[in-house]
């Protein structure tokens, strides 16, 4: 293929747009070389390779264009194949807050204008959530190392878990063992997770996290998973604070001062 | 007007070619060289990035029982360890949790536990990394008193730093990342010391 196709450097009032009549008489320059060039393929190019009147003003030139087209296209895949899983929905490009915006029913209570209170209380708390998302806790928190719990346990710990980036996992008591043998799968072992059951809850499934709520009625919905990769650990309040330790104890009241100091005091 | 033809040479089509030589060049030189820079940020699913979820976990278990030795021990051995160990472990978790932001990634995994490390799920016992105590063994830990906790922690912690080094064994072999190779190594050193250390009080407790 000829890299060189003439222009009309003697004639610039000629425009070289695609029309083929239109450039013929611009291929006729009346220099000396002109008279072997253009009609060439015969003649001797001087050295150089004569060109072919037919490339002249010619159509595109459809190699080149397929060529660079082909080439784009496979950079433009090879690039987007290899950003797609930062960059594509969920993609880890993206900050936690804006990854648990995109899962799709989840409540944020963070942003709605809710108050929610950081305070430690001894005292039993009522909250306006069920279950709740955060509020006044227990300064004693419930382990939360992928801890199961088959009875209900106390919000007011939870709550405490939720402060530390713990995923609290509830779901309604009546569900029958595959579904809750399911959920087990999901949280068993688990960092930053727990999971009890709770006595008539409006859904199968509640999730919680500090400020985010996401209920459904599958158990096998992957919005499950989603919740706990996006939020475990991300939604804490305290960076780095531990799910290691508290209370294991099942129960509907929190550990008062006095049995907490039993349960968890030093040795005596 | 040579110099007119010259020109030519850089036409739409002399550019197009070259412009399309030269991004093929670019792109093959990239994918050569992209897998050299791959060491320093690991991926989603690299070896690192496993470890250092799994680690994480695996360290925590162990936080909580050190805690618990560190509060309730009666052995002076045995509480000061558990206290060295929760300690530690908590700030190395830290550290892991930090290579995991900077390397623009989530610090929870979405697959299963010790997938990152060949013949990994083999490892697992009952779903749990090698090492782990179960949820029963670590409210039976929580709920010991006197000299039980002592022999309970000295029992799990040892079977719980030999799977931890087992998983540091894994990395090790699958890393060339200066500051996971770096912490590896000194957890494996320091949980073999303390292996022995953990022994040794073991054999001063009282036998019962």
């Amino acid at each position: 293929m000829s890299i060189s196709t003439p222009s009309e450097p003697k004639n610039p009032s000629v425009v070289k747009v695609s029309g083929k009549p239109a450039a013929k008489p611009g291929a006729k320059p009346g220099t000396k070389s002109g008279t072997k060039a253009p009609v060439s393929a015969k003649g001797k190019g001087g050295g150089r390779k004569p060109v072919t009147p037919v490339k002249v003003g010619g159509g595109r030139n459809w190699g080149p264009i397929a060529l660079f087209t082909a080439v784009g296209v496979i950079a433009v895949g090879i690039i987007g194949f290899a950003a797609w899983p930062s960059f594509g929905p969920g993609g880890t490009a993206y900050s936690w807050q804006t990854r648990a915006g995109q899962i799709s029913g989840i409540v944020n209570f963070r942003d709605n204008g809710t108050q929610l209170i950081q305070e430690h209380d001894w005292a039993p708390q009522k909250y306006d959530q069920n279950p709740p998302v955060g509020g006044k806790h227990n300064p004693v928190w419930q382990r939360c190392m992928g801890d199961i719990y088959d009875a209900p346990i106390p919000n007011e710990h939870a709550v405490h878990s939720l402060e530390h980036g713990a995923v609290w996992l509830t779901y309604r008591s009546d569900l029958n063992p595959d579904e809750v043998n399911t959920l087990k799968g999901k949280i068993k072992g688990k960092q930053f997770t727990l999971m009890s059951p709770v006595e008539g809850l409006d859904h199968k499934v509640s999730l919680q996290a500090w400020g985010y709520q996401l209920k459904l009625d599958d158990v096998n919905d992957s919005r499950i998973d989603d919740f706990i990769s996006v939020l475990a650990k991300n939604a804490t309040l305290e960076p780095e604070a531990s799910c290691s330790g508290g209370n294991t104890a099942t129960g509907t009241t929190p550990l008062t001062e006095q049995q907490a100091q039993q349960r968890l005091g030093g040795n005596q | 007007m040579s110099d007119n033809r010259r020109f030519t040479l850089f036409s739409t089509a002399g550019l197009g070619i070259m412009l399309g030589l030269g991004l093929v060049l670019g792109l093959v030189l990239g994918l050569v060289v992209a897998p050299a820079f791959r060491g320093s940020t690991p991926a989603d699913d690299s070896p690192e990035a496993g470890f250092a979820r799994d680690m994480s976990a695996h360290h925590a278990q162990a936080v909580a029982m050190g805690m618990i030795a560190q509060q309730r021990g009666t052995n002076i051995a045995v509480r000061v360890i558990g206290g060295d160990i929760a300690l530690t472990q908590q700030g190395q978790i830290g550290m892991m949790s930090q290579w995991l932001r900077g390397w623009g990634l989530n610090v929870n995994g979405t697959g299963q536990a010790m997938a990152w490390m060949p013949g990994g799920e083999n490892a697992l016992e009952d779903g749990l990394m090698p090492g782990m105590a179960t949820q029963e063994e670590m409210t039976k830990l929580d709920q010991a008193r006197g000299p039980e906790v002592d022999r309970l922690f000295i029992q799990m912690m040892i079977k719980h730093h030999l799977g931890g080094i087992h998983m540091v064994d894994g990395i090790l072999k699958q890393s060339r990342n200066e500051d996971v190779v770096w912490l590896a190594n000194s957890m494996k050193a320091g949980q073999q010391k303390e292996i022995r250390d953990l022994q040794s009080a073991q054999k001063s407790l009282p036998s019962q």
